[in-house]
């Protein structure tokens, strides 16, 4: 019984070893939660799923300066607001696809594209 | 004689392939994929993956896992979920139809420097009476968008420990293992391993250009991934 305990301190003693030997002290990007969520969202789409997935996105915007580089992840400005454009708010969605080519330059020609894509879906509407 | 065996024993072996695991001494990055370093590119479009495995649910899982790798290894990556969408608006559902599109169409498209392709032959679950495996095999490449060419390429397989029990599967195997083994889980919570098992398959990838060590890691070893050679 006991030895099992020494057992179990001693591999968690090694397996912190291990996280503090490999790993960095503080990630490039921070994600919370959205690959799990994203996940669930893929596999079962609903309401509530959906709204977990833009959750754990607009949290990891939020959490952004505290990781190493201080900035929003690739591409997770552009997804979520892909999420809002599809929710149908344009606005919001134009915003968030002008700041992921602010930060990304490589997404300039992308975001262009869908910029003005959008633009002239909603002239239409009006 | 009891500590001997439980304790110091495993904690020894423990050791011993964790040292090697992170410094593995066979290939460098640098001779490896030297087009990758003239190159330089900052941006990969990551496409759906061709599933030849038989779990038809392999390739979301691949969708949801793929891209923090790439983007942590310090690449631009492309929002996975909406560029799979708007290719379907566009009328590309077919995986097949989308790996035989020209290079060139993806560039003035998106302005991707660079292609992910993926096979994933291999995504298994097998469970057995001591232990349960999840066994993931992939062939992905990284194409250059301007000049056609392969850029890295990586073919492997990662054998995830499900039940914390005895199994094979080399060094990302046994570091994956580890992990598992130590948060002690029963339940299989495959998001959670098919990301231990994708972070692994990309460690041999030269980092990209918001890595601290951009153009520096030529010389970083690697487990060689090409058996052909």
């Amino acid at each position: 019984m006991l030895n099992d305990h020494i057992f179990k301190a001693a591999i968690a003693a090694l397996f912190m070893l291990i996280l503090s030997a490999c790993a960095q002290p503080k990630p490039l990007y921070i994600y919370d939660d959205y690959s799990e969520s994203y996940y669930h969202n893929k596999k079962t789409v609903t309401e509530e799923n959906r709204l977990k997935l833009e959750a754990s996105m607009e949290k990891a915007i939020e959490n952004s300066p505290k990781s190493l580089s201080g900035r929003v992840a690739p591409g997770m400005y552009a997804n979520l607001g892909y999420m809002y454009l599809q929710e149908g708010d344009a606005k919001k969605a134009l915003s968030n696809f002008e700041k992921e080519k602010q930060i990304y330059p490589e997404a300039t020609l992308f975001m262009d594209r869908i910029i003005s894509k959008v633009v002239i879906a909603e002239g239409d509407q009006k | 004689m009891s500590f001997l065996k439980r304790v110091a024993i495993p904690s020894f072996l423990f050791l011993t392939i964790l040292t090697t695991g992170c410094a593995p001494t066979l290939v460098s990055k640098g001779s490896e994929f030297p087009k990758i370093y003239e190159e330089q590119p900052r941006s990969i479009l990551v496409l759906p993956p061709m599933n030849e495995s038989t779990a038809a649910e392999a390739k979301d899982y691949y969708m949801t896992t793929v891209e923090i790798p790439f983007a942590l290894t310090g690449y631009y990556v492309f929002p996975v979920e909406m560029v799979s969408d708007i290719m379907k608006q566009e009328g590309v559902y077919d995986t097949e139809l989308l790996y035989q599109t020209p290079l060139a169409k993806f560039y003035e498209y998106f302005g991707a420097d660079a292609i992910l392709y993926t096979h994933i032959k291999k995504w298994d679950v097998s469970y057995m009476v001591l232990a349960s495996n999840l066994t993931v095999s992939i062939e992905s490449e990284i194409v250059s968008t301007k000049t056609s060419e392969v850029l890295w390429k990586y073919t492997g397989t990662v054998v995830v420990d499900l039940s914390g029990g005895n199994s094979g599967g080399g060094l990302a195997g046994l570091i994956a293992k580890a992990i598992v083994t130590a948060i002690n889980t029963a339940a299989a919570d495959y998001v959670k391993y098919a990301r231990v098992a994708n972070t692994r398959l990309i460690s041999t990838l030269p980092v990209g250009p918001y890595h601290a060590m951009y153009l520096k890691d030529q010389s970083v070893q690697i487990v060689d991934q090409t058996p052909t050679k």
